[in-house]
């Protein structure tokens, strides 16, 4: 059975014209077009359709784009998708990630490409799509495509694991663990790193720190004597049942209940609330919750006139071991939840 | 998760133990507690000491939400 | 300070009339054997079984795991914990090499418990699977914890340790295999040719994280949660002053025989003297507190600073919040001009997408990162399962549950079972045995 491909590029190196074709919208022709002569002589397989699509189109109409692609790619029967080379060239690149993205998460085949690396499209899709590292411009074509295609066959014919560093597409933030083939233990490796710091030789940390991502900082609230405040806590208090069972680690379940009226939260003696974290020591927050989630703190300021009101429900999850994925997810749901209920404001207690 | 909420606008304050943890993870408006097990109240102080410990850290977070920062920012307590 | 450990290299194990060793085969009077099992009173119900390398057989839950040994001076095993506290690291102490007791619940898990494959795929993700185990299975009447997440073991735990020195009785009256020496002088007392050799401690950062006695690594007996920082001679490590603890999500664990047999502490010997001056072990802790961290840290950082050391190997029980004590004691060194190696496992989600440690800082810039706590494992069925299949979903097992969304239960009918890494006994090696490390996919 032989590999089947899809190629994906844009109106210029399909052949359509520059600048003023780049309107052009989406067009899937039978077998290959253009650019993509460069992927089939190192691909082994058929490169059953051509994907054409002007630069300017995808960049103004993704959505329309991407979906009307989708739509044509439905019934084909493909085994892998490349998209470009795009070398330097930003909107491509951009357009290459964009589609490369839904048809990865559309037909769950993996996808392939290639940008110079000052390419934005490498930053905004280097986690989705397996990116190569590629020339300035299309005299780099040959080297670029035929990356993108050997490493297709390597994709299609081998086991794996493909690892960064082996196979030279950028690194995408996704680590996994990797028993060395050469069976080095940890000791030796922490000898050999120790000595070579030690000696002022180079050396490469198992774990380089990734640089931080920041949001932007909401304003302040200008009177939160007429705002409404809700409590969230990653601390694990939920009612002594555990209704919504949210996992003790690594938590994909997060739960709301109910506090409107309770001047403070009941402990796990009378029956109410404790916590299900598993990565601390249950016992003072079993015996007062408010320790974590200060209900009764909030009330007394509410009371004072100092806070306007508290949303009727606490949010609640388990933040040990919980994936940044997860967390996101779990984080974006309550968002929403509090936006809906018009909270202005959010005391998040973590353990 | 603190990300997610202050992405949508919401102004939100993290009252963590762990200040470290909590900039790594992102939080721009910071209030430090007392320890992890019990964030807001240490079991082996009298409940009156346990009670202000807690009503005044929740007010230095509640000052937290009403104040202007401009980058990541723990507030003293 | 001069330890020898008189190594009995064991090629079987087999059950008989008496417990002995002779010609590489240890025999275990097993009826015997259980009477020390049983010498307390709340263990209720005790068998011992023998597996090896190749083994069809499944643990769990498995708690403990220990090395034979006896102590040449009679005293015990672990001073402070089983008998009187006295000073190890200098003397003579046998051990049955190879081999481990390992104790395993007859039914209940928790959180800190983990399973062990002696074969197939399962196997490589533990180092007890290489060991020819003595195993304990039992139960206990401790029904205040039978069905808490997080649980001390005491019982078991401590049958555990009176087994392993029974057992090591039976070569104290014989001429070990081979003796390994393991001696340094007292750090002012060095000879010049070490002295200059850039001076290294190892930093240990066992889990103490809680507040309740039973959960925490001790030293000597002592609740490690209550300590600060302490200079203490490799050996001591080495000959029992350190048990493990019951507390931490089970791949992150370091067992009672890891501590006995720490691959660091061995490497650092074999490199004193030719590149390094070995100066010792700070022995730090784990804790729950910012200010506790920091302390910590800084006691650790002064005390390397003063004993002149220009390089450390730091080395954490444990991920999550410990991330934080970890990092900062990496931090204060880095910042009192010490050369530092971390090594640690990862955090990074089943997706593989998540921040590796909690905290992070930029100073870290030689880390060893020994597994993924929450890598999905898929394992085929075992022909035999010692203990109870059932835990891994029922207990809380840190790598087991009963039901996820997508993957159902941690235990499948047909007796195959999808856990994460997190449950797999001691797999992520930090002590020094691990062959896995991170790379990006």
């Amino acid at each position: 059975m032989s590999n089947k491909a899809v190629v994906y590029i844009n109106q210029f190196f399909g052949q359509i014209g520059g600048e003023e074709a780049a309107d052009h919208e989406p067009e899937v022709r039978d077998g290959v077009a253009g650019a993509a002569q460069a992927i089939a002589p190192n691909f082994d397989g058929e490169i059953v359709k051509t994907v054409i699509c002007g630069d300017n189109y995808m960049s103004s109409n993704q959505d329309k784009a991407v979906a009307k692609i989708l739509g044509e790619l439905e019934d084909v029967d493909f085994d892998i998708f490349f998209a470009g080379p795009a070398f330097q060239a930003g909107r491509y690149g951009n357009a290459c990630g964009a589609i490369g993205k839904a048809v990865k998460e559309e037909f769950n085949v993996p996808v392939v490409s290639s940008m110079n690396v000052e390419n934005p499209g490498v930053d905004m899709f280097k986690k989705h799509i397996y990116i190569f590292p590629g020339g300035h411009s299309a005299a780099k074509m040959r080297d670029d495509a035929k990356k993108m295609a050997e490493f297709g066959n390597k994709l299609l014919n081998e086991e794996g694991p493909f690892l960064a560093e082996e196979e030279g597409f950028y690194k995408r933030g996704i680590r996994h663990q990797y028993f060395l083939p050469d069976e080095t233990p940890a000791a030796d490796r922490a000898i050999d790193m120790l000595l070579k710091k030690i000696n002022g030789e180079e050396y490469q940390s198992e774990l380089p720190i990734p640089e931080q991502d920041l949001v932007e900082i909401a304003p302040a609230i200008q009177d939160l004597s007429s705002t409404k405040i809700a409590l969230v806590t990653s601390g694990g208090i939920v009612p002594v049942e555990n209704p919504d069972k949210i996992q003790s680690a690594s938590a994909t379940r997060w739960g709301k209940y109910n506090i409107a009226g309770q001047d403070k939260l009941e402990n796990r003696a009378s029956n109410k609330y404790k916590t299900i974290h598993a990565g601390y020591d249950p016992a003072a927050a079993d015996a007062d919750p408010n320790r974590v989630v200060p209900l009764d703190a909030l009330r007394k300021y509410q009371e004072e006139g100092r806070i306007g009101e508290i949303h009727d429900y606490f949010y609640s999850t388990v933040g040990t071991g919980t994936t940044e994925g997860e967390a996101a997810r779990m984080g974006a749901e309550i968002a929403g939840e509090l936006l809906e209920a018009n909270v202005q404001a959010v005391i998040l207690t973590s353990t | 998760m603190v990300k997610e909420i202050e992405r949508t606008g919401i102004t939100v304050v993290q009252m963590a133990n762990l200040i470290p943890v909590a900039k790594t993870v992102g939080a721009n408006r910071m209030v430090p507690t007392i320890s992890i097990p019990y964030p807001l109240g240490d079991p082996k102080t009298s409940e009156e000491e346990q009670w202000e410990v807690r009503y005044h850290r929740v007010g230095i977070a509640l000052d937290a939400l009403e104040t202007e920062i401009e980058e990541q920012t723990v507030f003293a307590v | 300070m001069k330890l020898e450990i008189g190594n009995f290299h064991v090629e079987d194990i087999r059950f008989g009339d008496s417990t002995e060793f002779n010609d590489g085969i240890l025999t275990i009077n097993k009826d015997e054997a259980l009477q020390v099992v049983k010498e307390d009173r709340h263990i209720t119900d005790a068998d011992i079984k023998i597996v090896k390398p190749g083994d069809q057989v499944r643990l769990v839950p498995v708690k403990e795991a220990i090395e034979p040994r006896y102590r040449m001076d009679e005293g015990p095993l672990f001073p402070g914990v089983t008998g009187n506290l006295q000073q190890v690291g200098d003397g003579m102490t046998v051990a049955l090499k190879g081999t481990s007791v390992l104790v395993v619940g007859k039914h209940w898990g928790g959180f800190q418990d983990g399973l062990i494959d002696m074969a197939g795929e399962g196997a490589k993700y533990t180092y007890f699977s290489q060991l020819k185990n003595i195993v304990l299975v039992a139960d206990t009447d401790e029904e205040f914890e039978k069905r808490e997440q997080q649980k001390k073991n005491k019982a078991l735990r401590w049958a555990g340790m009176r087994l392993a020195e029974y057992i090591g009785r039976s070569v104290s009256n014989q001429d070990p295999d081979e003796i390994e020496e393991f001696e340094l002088d007292p750090i002012t007392k060095r000879d010049t040719d070490t002295s200059e050799l850039p001076g290294v401690v190892l930093v240990m950062q066992p889990q103490t994280q809680m507040e309740e006695d039973g959960y925490n690594a001790l030293n000597y007996g002592w609740n490690a949660n209550h300590m600060l920082p302490t200079l203490m001679h490799p050996n001591e490590v080495l000959d029992g002053a350190m048990i493990s603890g019951s507390f931490m999500p089970c791949s992150s664990k370091w067992s009672t025989y890891d501590f006995q047999n720490f691959n660091l502490i061995k490497r650092l010997y074999e490199e004193h003297g030719e590149t390094v001056n070995f100066l010792g072990v700070i022995m730090s802790n784990l804790n729950v507190a910012l200010e506790q961290k920091e302390r910590s840290a800084q006691f650790v950082a002064n005390i390397a600073s003063n004993l002149g050391a220009e390089a450390a190997i730091v080395a954490e029980e444990g991920y999550g919040n410990p991330d934080a004590d970890y990092i900062a004691c990496l931090v204060a060194l880095e910042d009192a001009g010490i050369k530092t190696v971390g090594v640690s496992n990862e955090a990074t989600g089943r997706d593989g997408e998540s921040q590796p440690l909690v905290s992070l800082d930029p100073k870290a810039d030689a880390l060893v990162s020994t597994g993924n706590v929450s890598e999905l494992i898929k394992l085929p069925p075992m022909e035999t399962v010692i203990g109870e299949l059932e835990a891994l979903a029922r207990d809380g097992l840190s790598g087991g549950w009963e039901d996820d969304e997508e993957l159902g239960s941690s235990v499948k009918e047909d007796g195959s079972i999808v856990m994460e890494n997190n449950s797999m006994f001691c797999g992520d090696g930090v002590a020094g045995w691990s062959t896995k490390t991170m790379k990006e996919f």
